[in-house]
């Protein structure tokens, strides 16, 4: 019974808003344009980075979010400037890279004072002003079956604010993907020289997908900032993959598919994990291996449903988002 | 893939010691502050050595991991020049190599997942090398049955099998380190003696390994080059339809590609794992990109262009240190991958694409 | 139906200036590594004629094509289009200039509806501007035109019932109608048809042909790239035949392919090739 009030307890918590925010940021690059975007979590890392540091210095939290989005904006640019008129294996090569790049250079010692290298950004020089705002109470609170603290760190205020941050990207994704821009967007995913024959100057639209998919994935990373710490390691590729799959398992190019993915996807996790601690027996199964079983089966599952669903859950098999 | 060793290759070779000078002399005009930050690198002279030494040593190092990157990463471009497959799990192809290795040679306890028993192999180095690269070739075997052929066959778009290629690296990394930890280990327990010229060393194990990779990749020019079945593969590798019509058993050259794929990238593996004094159950998730950057930078599928493009990445990767932080190199090589993107969308050997 | 008036007096050789060309291309070459695809010296195309490229296979029909509309680069040569420089033009800006193309191998954007592949060829969209999408008040009455001109095209290429419908469920045929009909939305000056018959069956095909003479009556000018030379002469006004990369003669449909390098080109590269005549 506990191990289902925790796995249900993961369905609205922070990191699943979080890593929803994210994949509806590459929504916008895969569903709905069909780039292939590998570096998501670097712009995930470059939002936590701008606004952590920011705050650090001083600066007001409205100040902070534009600067982790101006980061992934630059971001965005140099990256798209060179790969956009490239095949797509470039693209997802280049943005793989790249964001290993920001990695690389965050855990390294030669920016320490900035990033703090290898040990980040610890979350009490920067979750301050932002749970200042909290209007609950600075104690535990117990609602239904669950006890978070009203205001600090993992806590029922960062709940409240990340949802509906969830809430609004949505809101943002399914007015786009419904107006004329992205009916261009989603014609570039079918056919690129076929926009290119009808006049739109496809560079430019596939250049805005990739900067307002990564300004999203720089939201998800603030908001995964504020309930975790600014740790470059926890945003290397693997977070990136577990962000495709997710977006995969709820179905690409749909408005809820990345929400709901996101919501199986932690919740189906920490089932797994708890339902192998109960059940699996030790001479087996060692605790200690208990973490890289279920991320093994992760990845199980991005191959199955790329191979058996790639519509996944929600999406509709007639608007795949696979073209080569 | 390859054509006739044309001009390209000259050119080629041209262009890499053209960078490489820029580079070495880049190195030497900028190579400031950072040269007393190598002394954290346990194999580099001391802080007061000059930087022109620390430039020429960082060639010799970095064309040594250069071959071994080359031997490590010719495998990818093999199954993309012929499939169109961008393998995502090359990589644990390469740890799964160096892995096995251990668990056969080392004294230690090893055990297997999901088996609760304790195992102690032992075989000498040599021996337990080359029957983790039999069994790796037969996992390239195995998968193209099972997995990549299939796939085909369903005729699953090229970009989809990319991400299921992600997903098997996924799922394969976290295997791993299920069956060996997290932590690091040696394959071999003696240390590796050195051989001084004047100034400058290198490894003898070391040596040993560069002529190892060096006859393993003249083997793979000679097959393509000399061989029916190597002038089969690149016929695949330029038009696999002609070559279908033409009478050659695609399917069949496929799988041979993945089993020469896997084999070559366990060797990759091991011999990484013997100049890097160590593995651990990411050590290829690490080098998948520079291997990664080596082929596209040769020109995504030129089997030779691989091998121009890992001394790219090798050289670069170690004589940057002269400028950067250690702790910045493969970023480094990361930097110069997106930068000749820029200027040469093909990679160094590739050939300009016809549009239409 | 050709119409020899429209050309009347223009010398049937390759390269001849024409009284009100809309097209010109100078001197535009375009090599393949040692290969020449292109070399053409001079073309024009007059203004509303339904002018047909033909030729071989491998004369580089298709790459001139591409050049003319933008979407690949010569190394030489200049070109106009209505009196604007072609020169380095990227192909979107091509079609906003009102030259819009269609394909050899059809490109229907299959994972959308019919009705969505219209709107898309509109020009003009304000809701095509990021910032202006978040407000639909702003774009709301363009759609609406661009709706109602859609569904006059449809009816006219007789796809209005198909409207809903994803373009992946078409036939060939009727994507290569949706293709036309796609182009025709941005009310173009000029269109250009790569292989408009390739793959489309012949009760089509008639429909194909009448479409294509709208055009012309239309007001538009007309240039298609075609193999099959029946077509080819019951359309054309004039026709430009290239063989080799190079433009070897032009004429009025009914006399050019008595020209005898014509006929060498042709028989050279295929001993049977149908000519479309009557021999």
């Amino acid at each position: 019974m506990d191990l289902l009030i925790d796995a249900l307890g993961e369905s609205f918590a922070p990191a699943t808003a979080a890593f929803a925010i994210a994949a509806i940021g590459l929504n916008f690059h895969f569903g709905l344009t069909g780039l292939l975007n590998m570096g998501q979590a670097g712009f995930m890392l470059l939002g936590m980075y701008g606004y952590a540091i920011s705050i650090r210095n001083g600066l007001p939290i409205w100040a902070a979010i534009l600067i982790a989005m101006g980061t992934a904006i630059v971001f965005g640019a140099i990256l798209g400037w060179p790969t956009l008129k490239l095949k797509g294996d470039y693209l997802s090569i280049v943005t793989i890279a790249a964001a290993e790049i920001v990695r690389y250079a965050g855990r390294s010692q030669t920016f320490v004072n900035l990033t703090g290298a290898s040990v980040g950004i610890r979350g009490n020089e920067y979750k301050g002003p932002f749970e200042d705002l909290s209007p609950f109470p600075d104690e535990r609170i117990t609602v239904l079956w669950w006890t978070y603290h009203g205001s600090a760190s993992n806590s029922w205020w960062l709940r409240l604010v990340a949802w509906t941050f969830v809430g609004l990207m949505l809101l943002v994704f399914w007015r786009l993907s419904r107006s004329p821009w992205g009916r261009v967007l989603k014609g570039i995913r079918e056919d690129e020289d076929a926009v290119r024959s009808l006049g739109k100057n496809v560079y430019w639209y596939k250049m805005q997908a990739l900067i307002i998919g990564g300004v999203i994935g720089a939201l998800g990373g603030v908001i995964w900032s504020l309930g975790n710490s600014v740790q470059p390691d926890s945003m290397g590729r693997a977070t990136t993959f577990w962000i495709w799959t997710l977006l995969l398992l709820g179905g690409a190019a749909t408005v809820f598919g990345p929400v709901v993915g996101s919501i199986v996807f932690w919740t189906a996790l920490s089932l797994v994990k708890g339902l192998a601690k109960l059940f699996i027996p030790e001479s087996i199964m060692p605790s200690t291996v208990i973490e890289p079983f279920a991320l093994m089966l992760v990845g199980v599952t991005l191959m199955l449903l790329v191979i058996f669903r790639p519509q996944g859950l929600l999406g509709n098999k007639k608007e795949l988002a696979f073209h080569a | 893939m390859i054509t006739k060793p044309d001009t390209r290759l000259l050119k080629a070779v041209a262009l890499l010691l053209v960078a490489a000078t820029a580079f070495v002399i880049a190195s030497l005009v900028l190579g400031g502050d950072h040269a007393a930050a190598t002394t954290v690198d346990p194999v580099v002279a001391p802080a007061n050595t000059p930087k022109s030494q620390l430039v020429v040593q960082g060639l010799i190092n970095g064309t040594v991991f250069g071959i071994l990157l080359a031997l490590a990463a010719v495998g990818l471009s093999l199954i993309y020049g012929t499939t169109g497959l961008s393998n995502f799990a090359h990589g644990e192809q390469v740890t799964f190599g160096a892995v096995l290795t251990y668990f056969l040679t080392t004294k230690s306890d090893v055990s297997l997942p999901l088996i609760p028993a304790q195992f102690n192999i032992g075989l000498p180095l040599p021996i337990a090398a080359i029957v983790a690269i039999i069994i790796a070739g037969g996992t390239g075997w195995l998968q193209d049955k099972l997995l990549w052929g299939p796939l085909r066959r369903r005729r699953i778009a090229a970009l989809q099998q990319m991400i299921v290629s992600i997903g098997l690296s996924l799922a394969l990394v976290n295997l791993f380190q299920w069956w060996v930890g997290g932590e690091r280990y040696r394959l071999t327990t003696s240390i590796d003696s050195r051989l001084t010229f004047g100034d400058y060393y290198i490894g003898r194990q070391t040596l040993l390994s560069v002529v190892i990779a060096l006859i393993a990749l003249a083997g793979v020019a000679f097959f393509l080059l000399r061989t029916r079945l190597g002038r089969a593969t690149r016929a695949i590798a330029d038009n696999p339809a002609l070559a279908s019509a033409s009478g050659i058993r695609v399917d069949g050259i496929i799988r041979l590609v993945w089993v020469m794929a896997a084999a070559l990238a366990a060797l990759g593996g091991i011999l990484l794992a013997l100049y890097e004094n160590g593995l651990s159950f990411d050590q290829g998730a690490r080098l998948l990109l520079l291997m990664f950057a080596a082929v596209t930078l040769g020109g995504l599928g030129q089997a030779f262009g691989a091998l121009v493009g890992a001394l790219v990445i090798g050289i670069v990767t170690e004589v940057s240190t002269v400028v950067v932080a250690p702790d910045m190199k493969y970023a480094s090589a990361l930097v110069i991958l997106i930068v000749v993107l820029l200027i040469r969308p093909q990679g160094i050997l590739g050939r300009a694409e016809r549009v239409g | 139906m050709p119409d020899p008036t429209i050309v009347a007096g223009i010398d049937p050789v390759p390269g001849v200036a024409k009284p009100d060309a809309i097209l010109v291309a100078d001197g535009v070459k375009r090599r393949f590594g040692g290969l020449t695809a292109v070399d053409v010296a001079h073309f024009e195309v007059q203004r509303n004629t339904i002018t047909a490229l033909i030729g071989p296979n491998g004369a580089g029909k298709s790459t001139f094509f591409n050049l003319l509309t933008g979407f690949d680069q010569a190394q030489e040569g200049t070109g106009t289009f209505d009196g604007q420089p072609l020169r380095g033009m990227p192909p979107a800006k091509v079609a906003r200039a009102g030259m819009v193309r269609t394909f050899q191998l059809t490109k229907a954007l299959e994972g959308m509806s019919v009705m969505e592949n219209m709107r898309l060829g509109a020009q003009d969209q304000p809701g095509e501007n990021f910032f202006t999408a978040f407000v639909p008040p702003l774009w709301r009455a363009r759609e609406r035109e661009i709706t109602e001109q859609a569904h006059e095209l449809l009816h006219r290429f007789k796809l209005y019932e198909k409207r809903d419908d994803s373009a992946g469920s078409l036939s060939g045929g009727q994507r290569k109608l949706l293709e036309m009909a796609r182009a025709l939305m941005s009310k173009p000056t000029m269109v250009m048809l790569d292989e408009p018959m390739a793959g489309v069956n012949p009760a089509l095909t008639e429909s194909l042909l009448d479409h294509i003479i709208e055009l012309k009556e239309e007001g538009m000018t007309v240039l298609f790239v075609e193999h099959d030379m029946h077509m080819v002469r019951r359309i054309s006004d004039w026709v430009a035949v290239m063989a080799q990369g190079k433009l070897i003669a032009e004429g009025p449909a009914g006399s050019v392919m008595q020209n005898e390098a014509v006929q060498d080109a042709y028989l050279g590269a295929h001993h049977d090739t149908d000519l479309g005549e009557d021999l």
